[in-house]
């Protein structure tokens, strides 16, 4: 049964392991570029394995930038990881620490918008945190992987299909039509709408954390005010 | 291994997984409900939108594009994923479409 759910986790992280290794490869490349050699890479994308943050870092490197700007920015740029795992927390309970300490290291957007669907439609903590086991580990692998590809001979490789550039943006798109129904339609709704004012307006990539904290939070106080209604409307016929 | 980049890395190390374990040391099997149990459901659906609408309507230089290969893509993945549910078909067909916008515009 274990392995079952890990198996079936493995599996559908394919998707997110192939609009991974495009970016993983360029990572693996710039790195180089920026001074950075080829454990230093791989060990950054073993260890941090978040990479908008791991772009920045190398931009900074390169523009020589103290350690301190360096974890600021990493700071501001993944506290939206805080949210992805408060989030995940009602899939595990009674799911021992260990376990679960593991499971937040392969916690990116990709894995926890997959997980988040998938994990709805499995009935028991202990098979959800298999299953997230085996999506989280297939997406490390395969950014782990193509970063130290791309740093050992990426500048060889000479990939020409465009095609990839829309891997990631495919999958969030099953996965909207997926998740999206008349009770959160308005939260995702005002977060598009969000993202692409504070995306306009405010630099790097903190747009993100900023519109999905603000439109969970309107929605959820909508959702409040209507149960409320509906519980006042129900008290009164 | 520069000893300036390995503590860098260990910095990013310790506030990314920080930012990703803390709310499982303070929360796990705390009983969440109320206007807290509706935000955490709603973080999914907003991550997706916020993923989603800036890439397909605005260029890198955040200008607003609406006939570009991202959002022709996006129109015809959403119609074809309503239709198939195979998750890997769908990133292929995705990938292959955009492939083909990409080199006509």
């Amino acid at each position: 049964m274990r392995v079952k759910g890990f198996i079936y986790g493995l599996r559908q992280s394919v998707t997110i392991g192939i609009g991974y290794a495009p970016v993983a490869l360029t990572f693996g490349i710039l790195s180089l570029k920026s001074g950075l050699n080829i454990l230093e890479t791989g060990l950054m994308s073993m260890l941090v394995f978040a990479g908008a943050s791991q772009f920045i870092t190398i931009q900074l490197i390169g523009q020589g930038a103290t350690i301190w700007v360096i974890g600021i920015t990493t700071l501001i740029v993944n506290l939206r990881h805080i949210l992805m795992s408060f989030s995940m927390i009602r899939f595990f309970p009674g799911i021992s620490l260990g376990k679960l300490s593991l499971l937040a290291q392969g916690i990116t957007d990709e894995t926890f918008v997959l997980n988040s669907k998938l994990l709805e439609e499995i009935p028991t903590p202990e098979e959800r945190s298999n299953v997230a086991l085996g999506v989280n580990i297939g997406a490390f692998v395969s950014w782990v992987f193509f970063s130290f590809l791309g740093a050992w001979f990426g500048n060889r490789l000479n990939i020409n299909f465009s095609g990839f550039d829309f891997a990631l943006l495919a999958l969030f798109i099953v996965l909207t039509i997926g998740t999206v129904n008349r009770q959160n339609i308005t939260t995702y709704i005002i977060a598009g709408l969000l993202a692409v004012i504070f995306k306009i307006i405010i630099p790097g990539k903190i747009y993100l954390l900023l519109s999905v904290a603000l439109a969970a939070a309107i929605g959820a106080f909508l959702q409040q005010k209507q149960l409320k209604q509906n519980k006042c409307q129900g008290e009164n016929s | 291994m520069g000893q300036e980049i390995l503590a860098i890395i260990v910095i990013m190390t310790a506030v990314t997984y920080g930012a990703r374990v803390l709310p499982f040391l303070l929360f796990r099997n705390k009983r969440i409900s109320g206007v807290l149990k509706s935000f955490i459901e709603l973080v999914p659906v907003a991550l997706l939108a916020a993923l989603v609408i800036p890439e397909l309507i605005l260029t890198p230089t955040n200008e607003f594009t609406f006939i570009n290969p991202f959002l022709l893509t996006g129109i015809c993945t959403f119609i074809f994923a309503r239709r198939v549910s195979n998750l890997f078909l769908v990133v292929l067909f995705g990938m292959v479409v955009y492939w083909g916008f990409d080199k006509i515009i």
